[in-house]
């Protein structure tokens, strides 16, 4: 009972913290907050459904073997599609029959164990950026117009304020059109900015720049 | 077989023979006998000679008494003319490599012949050849030169068959720096130094056989210009033309020809890697190819190389969704699996790749936008490399009547080009 109630209270916590100070205010019991409120449910792979002693199989998440071939990747001829395949099948029936713990709900690091296939379940993880259709809207006189404006005055018509009017993307724009001598200029101030950093920024970036190559070498 | 030496015996053919203070009187019954070789790197420093006299033909070689092989006459010798007649045999010491029937008296070459587990047919004369670098020795039929471009062939021949039939998918430039992984120099340099393959202080016929001859580069020397020449193939190098005309590597300059190293001065590693493939061409003449082909995945496929750490992406993203446009795949969208202390100076994120329902990559980082590049980098690793279950390498079939096990291997449309 005192779970069902801790665990209310921790899904009941508001999502976003404040960035206020935090103010001590004491509503709570000490021994509630250090053991009881503690106490949450079991993860689901670790509390068997049967008395009888079982195996459990729990190693720490990780990230997959970049080995280990992804259904999607695999050939139409080789034989590692049936066995995932039966996998998959196994996992579903596995995951229908068992109810999913809350805390092992999709958002949390349980709700993918990395020893298993993806449980099948209609909700995905949330994208990161919403998918988009990319709409081929522009016809050929908007994309001279497009050039024509920003061939005038490049400096009104900048790249962001075409992008809104013309309902594309900055890239597209600086696609179609290139004014070199703008681009001169902008990169001339930015050195120019860049002139005034002083040494610890200056480090700062490098590094950043150095860890992003970073990112497709040691994934 | 008496051995004449080309160029490398001294003008100090006539005089006497430099004067040797034995350390015991056991020593001094040794050296009449001959039968012993001077470890000590002074004794043998005394004995380089290295002026070259021009007319090489008639000379005579002082053979061990032990060995039994002086008093038969050579073919060689006996079709240089009568002049060899009134000319002293030439000391062991003047030989510029040691003598091949020393080779049987080398307890080292006894030592490594079973160390790598070559069968006794095996002959140490050829065991004892492969140990001469050229810069020791510069007659091709006593150096390892010839061989050692054999052993190249086919070193760079089998890893490479091996690396595409395992991953067919893998990118050009991957296989290349793979194969140089597998059997670049360095590796070879490391492959030589586990076989316990011990360097001569100074080349010499004096040496034991067993030790590795080449004229060391002294520390502190400029490398020479043989090693030194960068010569591109070609000023337009394509990927075609790495493949088609290149060396193995796809090295951007021409590596030195074995036969250009003569009397150069090389360090070591050049001289154990020339070791290292000599043995691989001695082992394919003297013993065949099956051998061979199981020497080399016993001493070399067995080495572990993590593929995945070689690879290089610049735009993991952009080629991630080239790469389902190509094959058609649903579009790549980055998900957030998990996320911990967003707010906080060290938070992680867990971004999956996803097409339609499948999960192609993860991965993780400390923003979302290094999260997401890192699963689209491995997902593109998941990609390309892709292993078949079965493997049959062309190799494989070398001689064989029965073809029935020959399974066709998976040939890939290539790699991602944005």
């Amino acid at each position: 009972m005192s779970t069902c109630k801790s665990l209310l209270r921790i899904c009941l916590r508001p999502q976003q913290p404040s960035l206020l100070p935090r103010v001590h205010c004491r509503h709570e019991s000490t021994t509630r907050r250090h053991q009881k409120l503690l106490a949450l449910p079991e993860a689901p792979s670790y509390t068997s459904d049967r008395s009888a002693p079982t195996l459990i199989f729990n190693p720490p998440s990780s990230a997959p073997n970049v080995y280990h071939t992804p259904l999607k990747f695999l050939p139409k001829d080789d034989k590692r599609r049936q066995l995932y395949a039966a996998a998959q099948r196994y996992a579903t029936t596995t995951a229908h029959r068992r109810q999913t713990s809350p805390v092992a709900m999709p958002g949390t690091p349980l709700s993918a164990p990395s020893f298993l296939p993806p449980r099948p379940s209609a909700s995905l993880p949330a994208p990161l950026r919403q998918p988009y259709e990319k709409r081929y809207h522009l016809t050929a006189q908007e994309i001279e117009e497009i050039r024509q404006l920003r061939l005038s005055d490049p400096d009104k018509w900048t790249r962001v304020r075409l992008a809104e009017k013309f309902g594309c993307s900055q890239f597209f724009v600086g696609m179609i059109v290139k004014v070199p001598e703008k681009a001169e200029k902008v990169s001339a101030e930015h050195e120019a900015a860049r002139r005034k950093w002083g040494q610890r920024r200056r480090t700062a970036r490098e590094d950043r720049e150095r860890r992003k190559v970073l990112w497709g070498r040691d994934a | 077989m008496k051995r004449i030496p080309v160029s490398r015996c001294a003008s100090q053919l006539l005089a006497q023979p430099l004067p040797r203070r034995p350390s015991c009187p056991y020593a001094t019954a040794k050296t009449t006998r001959r039968s012993i070789t001077p470890h000590n790197h002074r004794i043998q420093a005394r004995f380089q000679s290295t002026a070259a006299i021009q007319h090489d033909g008639e000379l005579e070689v002082e053979l061990p008494e032990a060995a039994g092989i002086a008093s038969t006459p050579s073919s060689r010798s006996a079709s240089r003319g009568p002049r060899a007649a009134y000319l002293k045999p030439l000391p062991l010491e003047q030989l510029p490599s040691p003598h091949p029937s020393a080779a049987e008296r080398s307890t080292k070459l006894h030592a490594l012949r079973s160390r790598l587990s070559l069968p006794p047919r095996f002959p140490l004369q050829a065991l004892a050849r492969t140990l001469v670098h050229p810069s020791a020795d510069p007659n091709p039929a006593f150096n390892n030169a010839s061989l050692s471009i054999l052993g190249r062939h086919l070193l760079g021949y089998y890893t490479s068959e091996w690396l595409l039939c395992n991953y067919p998918r893998l990118p050009m430039p991957v296989v290349f720096a793979a194969v140089e992984a597998y059997i670049g120099p360095k590796a070879l340099a490391t492959v030589a130094g586990e076989w316990g393959i011990e360097a001569a202080a100074e080349p010499g016929g004096e040496v034991d056989s067993g030790l590795l001859q080449f004229k060391r580069l002294k520390s502190g020397d400029e490398l020479p210009a043989a090693l030194r020449r960068q010569a591109p193939w070609k000023w337009n190098v394509t990927t075609t033309h790495k493949i088609m005309t290149t060396d193995e590597f796809g090295s951007s300059n021409a590596p030195p020809s074995p036969h250009a190293l003569q009397k150069t001065p090389v360090p070591m590693e050049e001289a154990a890697q020339s070791f290292v493939r000599a043995l691989i061409g001695a082992l394919h003449v003297h013993l065949g190819s099956p051998l061979v082909k199981r020497f080399f995945r016993d001493h070399f496929l067995s080495r572990h190389l993590d593929i995945s750490t070689l690879f290089d992406f610049r735009t993991p993203t952009r080629d991630l969704s080239r790469l389902c446009a190509r094959e058609g795949f649903e579009g790549p969208v980055a998900r957030l699996v998990s996320e911990t202390g967003r707010l906080s100076r060290h938070p992680v994120f867990v971004v999956g790749v996803y097409s339609g329902k499948d999960k192609l990559g993860e991965g993780a980082g400390s923003s979302l936008d290094e999260a997401r590049t890192r699963a689209a980098a491995a997902a593109l690793k998941a990609w390309y490399l892709y292993k078949p279950v079965e493997v049959t390498v062309p190799s494989s079939m070398e001689g064989e009547l029965d073809t029935s096990k020959w399974r066709p291997n998976l040939i890939d449309c290539g790699e991602v080009i944005v």
